[in-house]
């Protein structure tokens, strides 16, 4: 990623657009964080607020006209938040907290004829950046028509203070002046640069023909001058048109004086629009509070309940929904920025890497997201990115991509035509997942293909190469797609029927060439088996993974099936394309353990009814539990009488490890009646151990068959370390990168596991 | 380069050599960095202790700060 693309990222991301309320705002008041403040009671951090960006507060703040108010999206769910009348309180019960900096003196003759609202704001802004202002007016005071039109809503004093701030400075005021058109044709001469108020002065006294006024500069024809504020056009007087104006006259003034264009970025100046979007389904309605008593305004407890109705508007709605988000605190925009900073990083911690590694690569947040942010997509390049470099942490995916390339292996893999036949018009693909989920099941939906399906079909375990994609790995990727392919020509070309989303996934975006259908739409067209197990009252919830999101056959067939068979189901509170990764997308699950957790409750939780239905293997393993029942739709349609598919034990990494290489084992000998191959010797080991250990060996991502490794060595070998105490031994084996340890002890035919861990750190090869 | 010390009293002995483990300097590495520290070892045939505490606590923690070097 280079720095233009970062750029383009993060403008795709709204969450820090403007809220409606303060693009609303002529001068941009943070309106929603003045509520939360005043909600809070937390009034100096509100007036702090109000000081940062409003000429005179004491003023404005008093008689804010709120233009804002018709944008208020508290409007859909209730009344536009009152905030005009907030902010009156506000500046009636605090006095100024923060004075804006004054910067140093710069040079140029400024006038401001006419002090009205927008002469003053123009006097005051200018007076800040360096330019004190001569404000001159032909009145006894500053305000120009604004105390007529306030009356008692603003006290004399607020003037007083108004003149004191202006002066303090560095403006100089000059009240009741005396104004004809040749004492304003002399200013033309002895300023740089003049604004004309025309709240407060008189037209009829330009020395000059007053023409157009350019909306963006407020520049009249006149060289140097610069015309705003009054009544505008037909509309009614509003005191925020004048402090918008005088504030765009001012930064023109500067631009001016610069001699830099007057033009340039000023389309975010004034009322503007927002791309922020903000979602208010789901939050009570509420009415608006109005004070007891009109001509006093706000108490303080009616301004705390009134404030506290605003809903802070913001996007997240990606965020709301995803765990890897909320786990890591990030919005996409902060998100991508710190992906870029820890890829730049040359000398130092890589602090981002787990962050980066932590995504399902699930592509919810860019369905959800109205701008398409691919939060997917950039977490995916800049992992091949750590791998091209050399940046990946070895052991990220290390487990993961161990298990695939055992998969892919003699132990495991197996292409064969149907027993009987040599060709194959179709090839079932099970996916390596399912087939160490459930073996039985897929030799019993094998079995049941061959009864029906023409032409022959034969049977392929292996890998569609996903781990290697997710990890980063594009090379090995490739390679494992491309002897795929290889194997799949050597078969004929047959068509693949493919049981796993994220196989078909795979298979539709990185290999087009092959000839792929859906398990689930094959057997949509079929005539479904006898369905041999308890078909539940209650109906199923159904959870979609995150890899049949752009698969809306696949889901459309996965619920015909269901009510084909009578199984009663329903739907996720959020499911199809807005489905969550159950925490093996992306091998979250490996390279952040608790996340891949809490993602499996997360995605469990949108359950609507007590009992689930999947139709990835992993969602099931992820998601099934003490609490949950969770069933595998394959697993329904060919049930083992003896297993309910609802409440069969989760199967674990372990389990599935070797599951895999009985399966391929088992078929061998049942359907193609090959002789049985001899297994490693380790794997002859009987091991047993309590839940606990089990449970502790998943969390470090070892094996039971790394357990056998160890003790098999150690045993044949005699090196082993020994606690005469309670009799056990402790070994260690280093099959390559990782060194196992296994501390067990020796019972009747094999024995017993009372802990296993390992390390990456290399120890100094002892003599044996 | 100096060494911390990970020797503790143990009650493992090497089965082996029938010996009681003594505390000794061993070098470990991980990804180009080479620390040295003192381990439990068989004095006769170099067998290094390392106990579960020190692997799934400092040692994964180092072995986390070198891979995101």
């Amino acid at each position: 990623m280079d720095q233009s693309q970062l750029r383009a990222l993060e403008a795709l991301c709204i969450q820090e657009e403007m809220p409606f309320c303060t693009a609303a705002c002529p001068i941009h008041v943070d309106a929603r964080g003045l509520m939360a403040c005043l909600a809070k009671d937390e009034l100096r951090e509100a007036r702090k607020i109000l000081d940062r960006t409003m000429p005179f507060p004491e003023i404005l703040g008093r008689i804010c006209d709120q233009p804002c108010r018709p944008f208020c999206k508290r409007a859909e769910i209730g009344d536009p938040l009152a905030i005009g009348p907030l902010e009156r309180y506000c500046v009636s019960v605090t006095g100024t907290v923060l004075k804006p900096p004054k910067l140093p003196i710069k040079g140029g003759a400024v006038a401001v004829l006419g002090a009205g609202f927008s002469g003053m704001t123009a006097a005051l802004d200018l007076s800040r950046k360096g330019r004190p202002a001569t404000l001159i007016t032909a009145r006894a005071r500053l305000g120009g028509s604004l105390p007529d039109r306030a009356g008692a809503l603003l006290p004399p004093e607020v003037f007083d203070q108004a003149e004191a701030t202006l002066k303090g400075y560095g403006a100089d005021i000059v009240k009741g002046a005396s104004l004809d058109r040749e004492t304003v044709d002399s200013f033309l001469e002895k300023y740089d640069v003049i604004y004309f108020d025309w709240d407060d002065f008189d037209r009829d006294l330009l020395p000059f023909s007053s023409g157009t006024t350019d909306p963006v500069t407020l520049a009249l024809e006149q060289k140097g001058c610069f015309g705003g504020g009054g009544v505008e056009g037909d509309k009614p007087f509003s005191v925020m048109h004048q402090a918008e104006n005088g504030r765009r006259a001012a930064l023109s003034m500067e631009r001016y004086l610069q001699g830099v264009s007057l033009t340039a970025q000023r389309e975010k100046e004034g009322a503007c629009p927002t791309r922020m979007y903000t979602v208010t389904e789901g939050i009570p309605r509420a009415s608006e509070i109005t004070a007891a008593s009109p001509i006093d305004g706000y108490t303080a407890e009616e301004a705390r309940a009134e404030a506290a109705r605003c809903i802070y508007c913001e996007c997240l709605e990606c965020v709301k929904k995803c765990a890897y988000l909320q786990e890591f605190q990030e919005y996409p925009k902060t998100l991508v920025r710190k992906i870029y900073n820890n890829q730049a990083i040359v000398q130092g911690t890589r602090s981002a890497n787990r962050m980066i590694n932590s995504c399902s690569l699930c592509w919810q947040c860019t369905v959800i997201c109205p701008n398409d942010f691919p939060v997917a997509e950039v977490c995916h390049a800049t992992r091949q990115e750590m791998v091209a470099t050399g940046h990946m942490p070895p052991s990220a995916h290390a487990f993961a991509l161990g298990e695939m390339e055992y998969t892919l292996g003699e132990d495991c893999a197996l292409i064969r035509h149907q027993p009987g036949t040599t060709a194959s018009r179709y090839l079932f693909f099970p996916g390596c997942q399912l087939a160490g989920t459930y073996p039985d099941t897929v030799e019993r939906s094998y079995t049941y293909l061959t009864q029906h399906l023409e032409g022959g079909i034969g049977l392929f375990l292996s890998c569609c190469g996903a781990p290697a994609d997710w990890a980063g790995q594009s090379e090995l990727f490739s390679d494992v797609l491309s002897d795929l392919k290889t194997l799949v020509g050597q078969m004929g070309k047959p068509t693949l029927i493919v049981a796993c989303s994220s196989c078909l996934a795979i298979f539709g975006k990185h290999a087009p060439d092959l000839e792929v259908m859906s398990l689930w739409q094959v057997l949509d067209a079929l005539p479904l088996p006898e369905i041999r197990f308890d078909i539940p009252k209650t109906p199923l919830t159904i959870h979609d993974p995150c890899t049949a999101r752009y698969q809306e056959g696949v889901r459309a067939s996965v619920r015909s099936i269901c009510a084909k068979i009578g199984l009663p189901v329903t739907e996720t509170t959020i499911g199809a394309e807005l489905a969550d990764c159950c925490g093996y997308g992306g091998l979250m699950q490996f390279a952040n353990r608790p996340l891949g957790g809490k993602a499996a409750d997360l995605k469990a939780g949108r359950s609507t009814t007590d009992e689930g239905l999947a139709y990835c293997a992993m969602c099931r393993e992820n998601m099934v539990g003490s609490k949950t029942h969770m069933a595998h739709l394959l697993d329904c349609l060919f049930a083992d009488p003896k297993k309910d598919p609802l409440t069969r034990a989760r199967v674990g990494l372990s389990g599935r490890h070797e599951q895999r290489a009985r399966l391929k084992a088992r078929l061998q000998s049942t359907l193609w009646q090959d002789p049985a191959e001899s297994s490693a010797p380790h794997r002859a080991i009987r091991l047993e151990m309590d839940d606990e250990i089990r449970v502790l060996l998943e969390e470090r991502l070892i094996l039971v068959e790394d357990m056998q490794k160890v003790i098999h060595q150690a045993e044949t070998t005699g090196r082993y370390l020994h606690n005469p105490a309670n009799g056990r031994r402790l070994a260690s084996f280093k099959p390559a990168v990782v060194t196992y340890w296994a501390e067990y002890e020796p019972a009747d035919d094999g024995f017993i596991l009372h802990s296993g861990y390992s390390h990456r750190m290399q120890l100094p090869e002892a003599d044996s | 380069m100096s060494t911390f010390s990970f020797a503790e009293a143990t009650e493992w002995r090497c089965a082996a050599c029938d010996q009681p483990l003594q505390p000794a300097k061993v070098r470990v590495t991980y990804l180009n960095s080479v620390f040295n520290v003192e381990l439990m070892v068989c004095p006769a045939c170099d067998f290094i202790l390392v106990p579960e505490n020190l692997a799934t606590g400092k040692m994964l923690e180092v072995e986390q700060l070198l891979e995101d070097k």
